[in-house]
């Protein structure tokens, strides 16, 4: 059984996402459940997870980031687990995402190093990109999200939360770059006004983002500051729980089910993260 | 390809490109099959003129060759990205012909407010035409799918210039 409550030890929740309707949650320990958090059943650890991932089309597929380095893939919603690393370098896996429109498609971002990306359902590794660039200094991804919005260059976007913030870039790696409305440049070429935007706050860590399939345009971030939720893909934002929040994963279906650790317990919140409940603590 | 005329940045941190005024070349009979740049065919006089271009202002950061500076996707010390290829291999054909004439004419900084780049805004520089040209050249040099592929992105960028 997983333990939701004692933050700091070995049993902290690192990571949750959502398996179609089944919950995980993993750390030093990995845990599912498959009726919304009444109960659990403790699955073998690839190793000590810092992040996972799943796709909604492709049921019982698990990325997982790990710490010390490697990808861990399942195929079985985590029963059994293959490791993924040629073309890694050493280092945590402390990001991972799964293309929204490709489950074969995958991206690691390893601590120290850069973006890396596999085209081949994690078998082999390449670098995409260097890390992202904010407030003059070079900072590793903490979280990743594949976000189903169109980018205008033929792909979608990949989001990021640093140590400083929110960044994101195409998935055709051509830079970094702030969140801004899509229709930002065309504003900046005519001159006029731009956009409305309410960012997260500038320079806190972003821990933790997810982006439903069922309405990628809606973001949820956990941030030291709370649980915060955008319904325009990332440039305005709405604290909707003041405590301090690290892992989030919405479902793929219902983008008001969401499962978030804040305060250090496991809440579970079934209207976009308005109200929320524990769930069991096993 | 028809003559570009009349556009202009207004300035470096506001890039405001005024209206696109077309005007029929006519030596332009040779269009290359296919190829386009701003919805209109590219002839090869224009992409002689590209690769002229493309050898005196591009080729020192963007390779002979199209290929880039070595180990483009890491950082340079100052925190900028070095210059990408313009080959299949970098991600120049990902990005709409209005969104590349765009940043060679403004800068980066034109479509992504405050990024550096080592990459100069080319107004002043180079004239509408020579910017159209290179472009088209670059376009030129690429396999099908990547042409096919950025063909579509080109199509569906429905902004102006």
């Amino acid at each position: 059984m997983p333990s939701f409550t004692r933050a700091g030890s070995d049993n902290k929740i690192r990571a949750l996402a959502f398996d179609g309707d089944v919950l995980l949650t993993a750390g030093s320990t990995l845990a599912v459940s498959g009726d919304n958090g009444g109960s659990w059943v403790e699955r073998a650890t690839p190793g000590k997870v810092l992040a996972l991932a799943t796709h909604s089309d492709r049921p019982g597929l698990v990325a997982a980031g790990l710490e010390m380095g490697d990808v861990a893939l399942s195929a079985d919603g985590g029963a059994t687990w293959r490791i993924g690393n040629a073309g890694l370098p050493n280092g945590d896996v402390n990001a991972i995402a799964i293309a929204s429109r490709n489950p074969d498609l995958i991206y690691a971002a390893v601590r120290g190093d850069g973006l890396f990306k596999s085209e081949d359902a994690g078998e082999t590794w390449t670098l995409a990109m260097d890390r992202p660039w904010l407030k003059e200094a070079e900072l590793d991804p903490l979280t990743l999200a594949s976000v189903d919005l169109e980018t205008g260059m033929g792909g979608i976007w990949i989001y990021a939360g640093t140590e400083m913030g929110l960044t994101r870039v195409p998935d055709c790696f051509c830079r970094w770059q702030d969140v801004q409305p899509g229709n930002a440049m065309d504003a900046l070429i005519s001159g006029d006004a731009p956009p409305p935007e309410n960012p997260l706050p500038e320079g806190e860590p972003v821990l933790s983002l997810a982006s439903s399939h069922s309405a990628p345009e809606r973001l949820y971030a956990a941030l030291p500051s709370g649980f915060w939720a955008s319904a325009d893909g990332g440039v305005v934002w709405t604290r909707m729980a003041e405590e301090a929040t690290s892992a989030i994963a919405v479902h793929p279906r219902d983008e008001t089910y969401i499962a978030a650790v804040i305060g250090d317990t496991l809440k579970l919140s079934r209207d976009g993260g308005a109200t929320w409940r524990a769930a069991a603590a096993g | 390809m028809r003559r570009l005329t009349g556009i202009g940045l207004a300035g470096l941190t506001v890039a405001v490109i005024g209206g696109v005024v077309l005007a029929q070349s006519s030596s332009e009979t040779a269009a290359l099959e296919g190829l386009t740049f701003l919805g209109e065919p590219v002839a090869e006089a224009d992409l002689e003129a590209g690769e002229r271009v493309y050898a005196e202002s591009c080729a020192s950061c963007h390779g002979e060759n199209l290929e880039g500076q070595p180990d483009w996707r890491r950082r340079l010390d100052n925190g900028r990205m070095p210059a990408p290829p313009h080959d299949e291999t970098g991600h120049t054909w990902h990005h709409s012909d209005r969104n590349l004439f765009i940043v060679t004419k403004g800068g980066v900084q034109a479509v992504v407010p405050g990024y550096e780049s080592d990459m100069p805004a080319f107004e002043g520089i180079l004239t509408d035409d020579e910017i159209a040209d290179v472009l088209a050249y670059i376009k030129s040099t690429w396999p099908e799918r990547q042409r096919e592929f950025q063909a579509e992105v080109s199509a569906n960028d429905k902004g102006e210039l």
